[in-house]
């Protein structure tokens, strides 16, 4: 496999920060639902640092993915799909994009009107973007909640439009997102 | 006889150092601490001074200083909430914190040194006030500062006591307007 993009399979680069994001957002989606609900207690607070770190985490693993995205040129959609199904990927992944854009910058807008210090993973302390604002708090927190439905629904349609390539359409769209065979295999 | 008056008037001047009042406007009672290695500023909105001071009379003098508890402000909600709860300055039980100075230390020019004692959480220990007093034509100021151990009152009770996530020391600083008591 290669580091970089080839014609039929996404490389080494591309792959490994699409499959760590989709980890990272998994994660922080469902400790970010539930870590709400815990007792205030200094394990809540080493709960909310981590998904703060994680989230930051993924912000800047966005912002590599992009650039790499600029630089790398990108696999072929498959000759067989429809304008209209590019067009409807297109969207979705700009979207996807975008809202890996919100929801770490709505999080550290939230955490920066709330006041509270952000340190990523204790290591270091990054900028607050706004000083303690109940008002932006309030606002910040709204974006970051509908963010996160929104980007549910896109991972939904996203994940069911590659596994309708893969076992209805039986295209290549999601092997060239996958490790090793994908690359020997010839088409289908 | 009315030179006897006057001089029991000079008299009972002399048994008690001068009796200032606080602007609270003007005045402010601040706290410093730090919590997941970062520090963090907060206020008490709420106090009350009785001051009684006199540079050429420390031992006339006394402060009596009582503190809301839960006019503690962090400018942070969540935290704010946390501190005036049961695990921390327990505002219910515990309204009021008082600090009594009642000896006091010259510790040079304009300074001074209260060894008073502080009630926080209904637990009295011994803390020293290092302040500096500028006297001024219309009244005076008292610019102090105040090192504490939280864990010395059980503030942050149960797994809060954990020094790794909010650290022991206290830094607390105060500055009072104070105008002459008529």
């Amino acid at each position: 496999m290669n580091w970089r993009n080839t014609p039929r399979q996404w490389g080494l680069v591309a792959q490994g920060l699409h499959w760590l994001i989709a980890l990272l957002v998994i994660g922080l989606a469902f400790v970010g639902l539930l870590m709400d609900e815990l007792p205030n207690s200094p394990t809540k607070v080493q709960v909310y640092a981590l998904h703060k770190s994680f989230g930051i985490t993924v912000l800047a693993l966005v912002i590599l993915r992009l650039i790499w995205r600029l630089y790398d040129r990108r696999p072929e959609l498959p000759a067989a799909m429809p304008r209209w199904q590019q067009r409807l990927a297109g969207l979705t992944h700009g979207l996807l994009y975008l809202l890996l854009f919100v929801m770490p910058i709505s999080g550290w807008l939230y955490n920066s009107a709330a006041n509270f210090p952000l340190r990523w993973f204790g290591l270091f302390t990054l900028p607050a973007l706004s000083g303690p604002d109940s008002e932006l708090k309030r606002l910040a927190h709204e974006v970051h909640e509908i963010g996160f439905y929104v980007l549910a629904a896109l991972f939904a349609l996203h994940a069911g439009a590659a596994l309708w390539h893969h076992f209805v359409v039986r295209d290549r769209t999601l092997l060239q997102m996958l490790p090793g065979r994908a690359a020997l295999e010839t088409d289908r | 006889m009315k030179a006897l008056l006057f001089a029991l008037l000079l008299c009972a001047g002399l048994v008690q150092a001068k009796e200032w009042r606080v602007d609270p406007a003007a005045s402010m009672l601040g706290f410093r601490g730090t919590a997941q290695g970062e520090s963090f500023d907060g206020r008490f909105k709420q106090f009350e001074a009785t001051i009684r001071f006199d540079p050429a009379d420390l031992a006339g003098s006394r402060f009596e200083v009582r503190i809301a508890t839960a006019s503690a402000d962090t400018a942070n909600a969540e935290r704010d909430e946390t501190l005036l709860g049961g695990e921390f300055f327990d505002s219910a039980a515990q309204p009021t914190a008082s600090y009594v100075a009642e000896r006091f230390e010259t510790a040079g020019p304009g300074h001074f040194r209260a060894l008073g004692q502080l009630t926080l959480r209904g637990i009295t220990k011994p803390v020293t006030l290092d302040f500096e007093w500028k006297s001024r034509a219309e009244g005076a100021e008292l610019i102090g500062s105040a090192t504490l151990d939280r864990l010395d009152f059980n503030i942050g009770t149960g797994d809060w006591a954990d020094p790794d996530m909010i650290g022991r020391k206290v830094d607390v600083s105060t500055r009072l307007q104070l105008a002459p008591a008529k």
